[in-house]
């Protein structure tokens, strides 16, 4: 295996871009049987079957205009061309890092975009929760060192984070008495739990549903009666009084309709701990670039993700500025879509004009509208080309190494290109139109 | 080349001792001396205006985790009376908004507008380091820098607690601002936030840790000597103990003390400057602070005045911000533990002027301003936003600077305060000339930038030319015009230019044996891959958005 390195990549180092726990303790990724990019010694399904989806080496791949290859310069040219003629854009996907978002926001500032996360809805549960009643959160450090109650909620989210886990500290000698609880856990978990030296760990089925199940917990921590004996959620609740430093670890996307309910109820619970213990919460979330546009669109605008800089000024609107349902009503007319992380990733299909950034094998649904697709390849942080993106924590902003140097261009590029050409061929219109 | 001559205008250069009308003469961003007729490119006529250096705020919220985290708390503060806000009508202006807690872009373009040029960001996490530089490029035209935060982290504490040698504190310490390429170090709650993290909701000046048995006093003391030592020019930026609470002037003076002399910077000590006297058990403290500023040369504050209305207020200290998130309005608030290193808390506050404590906080902060006598000492901050909003500038100028306004406002204030508070009896006005100081001359030395805070040959050309008025605050709103190194940027309250600021840091010496230490431990403690934690010069560079680097010069090592 012979990593290609960079002038700006360490020599032994590399950031997984491929979950919201952004691992770097990891030997940079080398071309394995079948030429695909692996990782060698390190057992994330996860990160092993993102990288499979990258050759070892560069590849060349065209952009391409209504699915006919064409050069950047043309297929730039078409992307501005439907936005120049789009009242209301969709930007979405949004599976880009700081750099990308950074130019996304001129474009989405020049066109009026609503600009909405592929993920936007387990994304906003977080979001709402925390305008609405904010929150105690922590990072992976502190549960690491600290943490000798961890509390999963609804499972070990091990398809979302491998090595959610391990990053946890769960089976280090950190802390002397570690001690897990799944609340809603599958025997499969429980099992794995039972073969990790140096904890305990139990399983707590849930009473009724999640919402019920943290309606109960929030009741019996803060000492209000029940009717009903509940001896299992009792005894958690008294081991969250007696630990030292409890965490609540969820994950956004496990959640159901309405999960932004269970945020509030479990942050209830962890500031109910903390008027005489210590306790906070970690969400797992924000994956696929999602949680970095979010944070950069908050910093710029001052408003988060579902938003537009439209007619009427900025809007902020989590429910009205969902993408799916916006698209499903029809209420655009135009779509950019960015995927620079997720080759598989799923567009929704629509008959708009389409302008999608992304990996080179990202499949696009074809439509019959006759409506422009443009497809520019973009390069991939962390694989390509550096970048940076939030871990889920939204405390750390980590740095992403090139594997390789990449022919394609970055999405900061292609999108600081786009705004250009888009502010040309309106100033040229002007100009035609005879205005000053 | 070229050559910008401003004349007729008022210098007002404290830095250089200069209070007259004379002619400043700009070539490529700097400061010239030039001959009177000497032929020029553009000439601009500023007769009965005043110019000043740029205006540097060396004690802002204005990037980083919390401050991200206070604009996803409050939507309702980028709204107007709960409509969207108007996009801008001028086509150099990115749309952003917020009131006290605006876009990186808006707090950019309003800065500027009333006539400042750099902005320091006080409490940077060294986790949060890439965050910070990042949201402080996105602030246009500003140049920028920010303190890194040390004191909480469970390193230092536990080199302290083992008895460690100084050196590899120092080293530490070094190392610390070298990763995150800081400007300065900031101590917030002196041990308290790690203290809360394991239970413990109050820390006195020399009360020990419940942990590591370490006491504020050691680590104020370790890190103000670090920092001579390391020749790093601005002082330990110190958040004292006990914030906000009844009494916490004992703590303040105890800090001086611990400090023994040492260079200390305090910080928003309007909320560290609270006595116990009264039927409230809460009374103005600031004729001791003042006194013990007075007699202390080693000691520079800034203010952190409050100011009335909506604001949220942003801090590493989770230990106070828990205990004040009782008072959050709206009824809503944020915090964090963080890393091993640091904590946070966002509380939304609105200050009342019929609030005794509201109204007893605004008389002491100005009290504050007052009764110091050495203005190269006192730095006019807000503490923005924990305050009020830095765009209150202005206002905090008026009533500095007018002695019958301030009393007008006053009269408004609960009757208790109106009525007895020291501030009544406070005759002094503030001069052009020592407004100049506390708000660039004073933080330009504060943070050891030799070109920037005055209007010298080889200064940076960052100047503000206000049109005089006997209203201070209409003075200081919307200067006539504002350059940033020899560029207008800004004319009549209108940005005209939107030039990427630079960044500013130091780089002190240090044994780099001491990364072995940290290696060892980030590798059992931390979570991120201790190669990938220092900022490198190239990095740092596109972090920022390509701005300029402005590395800082270190002192000769403990002068």
């Amino acid at each position: 295996m012979s990593p290609v390195s960079t002038s700006s990549q360490p020599a032994s180092g590399w950031t997984c871009p491929f979950c919201p726990l952004l691992c770097d303790d990891m030997r940079p990724p080398a071309a394995a049987a079948g030429g695909a990019l692996a990782l060698d010694g390190v057992d994330c399904p996860r990160a092993q079957a993102a990288l499979a989806t990258f050759a070892a080496v560069p590849v060349q791949a065209s952009p391409q205009l209504n699915g006919k290859d064409c050069g950047l310069d043309t297929a730039i040219d078409a992307a501005a061309r439907v936005l120049a003629a789009s009242r209301q854009p969709l930007f979405s996907g949004l599976g880009t890092d700081v750099a990308g978002a950074r130019a996304l926001y001129r474009l989405a500032c020049e066109t009026g975009a609503i600009c909405d996360a592929a993920q936007g809805s387990s994304l906003m549960q977080g979001v709402r929760t925390q305008q609405d009643h904010g929150g105690f959160s922590t990072t992976l450090a502190e549960v690491r060192t600290r943490a000798d109650l961890i509390v999963f909620i609804g499972g070990l989210h091990s398809a979302i984070a491998p090595r959610l886990l391990l990053r946890c500290g769960v089976g280090d000698d950190i802390v002397a008495t570690r001690h897990v609880v799944v609340l809603g856990g599958s025997a499969a978990e429980i099992a794995m739990l039972a073969n990790i030296p140096g904890i305990t760990a139990e399983a707590l089925p849930l009473q009724g549903d999640l919402f019920e199940t943290i309606a109960l917990l929030g009741a019996l921590v803060a000492g209000r009666p029940l009717r009903e004996v509940h001896p299992g959620l009792a005894a958690l609740a008294a081991r969250l009084h007696a630990a030292s430093y409890a965490v609540l670890i969820g994950a956004t996307s496990a959640l159901p309709p309405q999960g932004a309910l269970v945020i509030e109820g479990l942050q209830r619970t962890v500031a109910e701990l903390n008027r005489r213990s210590r306790a906070a919460m970690l969400w797992l979330s924000g994956g696929d670039g999602a949680g970095t546009v979010n944070q950069v669109f908050s910093w710029l605008s001052g408003l988060p993700l579902r938003s537009r800089a439209g007619p009427s000024g900025l809007e902020h609107d989590p429910l009205r500025f969902d993408g799916r349902r916006l698209l499903a009503d029809g209420a655009m007319d135009s779509l950019l879509w960015i995927s620079g992380f997720d080759a598989g990733q799923v567009i929704p299909e629509t008959p708009l004009a389409r302008i999608v950034l992304g990996h080179p094998a990202l499949r696009i649904p074809s439509h019959s509208s006759g409506a422009d697709t443009v497809f520019i390849p973009i390069s991939t942080p962390g694989i390509g080309s550096a970048g940076h993106l939030f871990r889920t924590d939204g405390s750390v902003l980590l740095p992403l190494f090139a594997v390789y140097q990449d022919c394609l261009p970055a999405a900061a590029e292609v999108l600081g290109r786009i705004t250009h050409a888009l502010k040309a061929l309106r100033a040229l219109k002007a100009v035609q139109e005879g205005q000053p | 080349m070229s050559t910008l001559r401003l004349r007729g205008g008022r210098i007002i250069d404290p830095a250089n001792r200069i209070e007259e009308v004379r002619d400043l003469v700009v070539r490529d961003g700097r400061i010239i001396s030039a001959l009177a007729h000497e032929p020029v490119d553009e000439d601009i006529d500023v007769p009965g205006c005043v110019i000043m250096a740029g205006g540097i705020d060396m004690h802002t919220h204005i990037g980083g985790g919390k401050v991200n985290l206070a604009r996803l708390l409050l939507p309702e503060d980028h709204r107007v009376n709960g409509n969207p806000v108007a996009l801008p009508d001028n086509p150099l202006e990115l749309p952003s908004c917020g009131g006290c807690t605006p876009g990186t872009l808006a707090t950019g373009y309003r800065y500027v507008e009333m006539g400042y040029t750099a902005a320091f960001e006080p409490a940077m996490m060294a986790c949060n380091a890439r965050h910070t530089h990042m949201e402080m490029g996105d602030t246009p035209i500003l140049d920028h820098g920010a303190y890194v935060m040390l004191g909480n982290d469970e390193l230092l504490l536990q080199m302290l607690a083992e008895g460690r040698d100084f050196e590899q504190i120092r080293d530490y310490t070094a190392w610390t601002i070298h990763a995150s390429k800081a400007m300065g170090v900031k101590v917030v709650n002196p041990g308290g936030i790690s203290a809360f993290k394991f239970n413990q909701r109050k820390l006195d000046v020399d009360e020990a840790h419940r942990h590591w048995q370490v006491t504020p006093r050691q680590v104020v003391q370790t890190l103000a000597r670090a920092l001579r030592e390391l020749g790093v020019p601005h002082p330990l930026h110190i958040h004292g103990s006990n914030l906000g609470v009844a009494g916490n002037i004992a703590s303040t003076l105890d800090t001086i003390k611990a400090l023994e002399g040492l260079p200390g910077h305090l910080t928003h000590v309007q909320f560290h400057a609270y006595g116990t006297e009264g039927a409230k058990k809460f009374s103005s403290a600031a004729l001791q602070l003042a006194e013990a500023v007075n007699s202390n040369p080693n000691i520079s504050i800034d203010v952190g005045q409050i100011m009335f209305g909506q604001t949220v207020t942003a801090s590493g200290d989770t230990m106070r911000q828990h205990a004040q998130s009782a008072f959050a309005n709206p009824r809503k608030w944020i915090g964090a533990d963080i890393e091993c290193e640091a904590g946070c808390g966002v509380v939304p506050f609105r200050y009342r002027e019929q609030s005794y404590v509201n109204a007893l906080q605004w008389a002491i902060g100005l009290e504050i301003f007052l009764l110091v006598d050495d203005p190269w000492r006192v730095v006019l901050t807000t503490d923005h936003p924990n305050g009020g909003p830095f765009t209150s500038y202005p206002h905090l100028i008026k009533l500095l600077m007018d002695r019958s306004f301030r009393e007008e406002q006053l009269a408004k204030l609960h009757p208790d305060v109106a009525q007895h508070c020291a501030l009544r009896s406070i005759t002094r006005e503030l001069s052009l000339s020592e407004i100049a100081i506390m708000t660039r001359a004073g933080p330009a030395r504060l943070l050891g930038l030799a070109d920037r805070g005055h209007l010298g040959t080889g200064a940076a050309a960052d100047i503000a030319v206000y049109r005089e008025h006997d209203d201070r605050e209409r003075m200081f709103t919307t200067p006539e015009f504002v350059f940033k190194d020899g560029q207008l940027v800004a004319r009549a309250g209108r940005i005209t230019a939107v030039p990427v600021g630079g960044t500013h840091f130091v780089e002190p010496e240090f044994d780099r044996g001491i990364e072995k230490t940290l290696r060892k431990h980030l590798a059992r403690h931390g979570s991120v891959n201790f190669d990938h934690i220092a900022i490198g010069h190239d990095e740092l560079c596109s972090c920022c958005n390509g701005g300029r680097l402005l590395p800082t010069a270190c002192l000769e090592a403990g002068a």
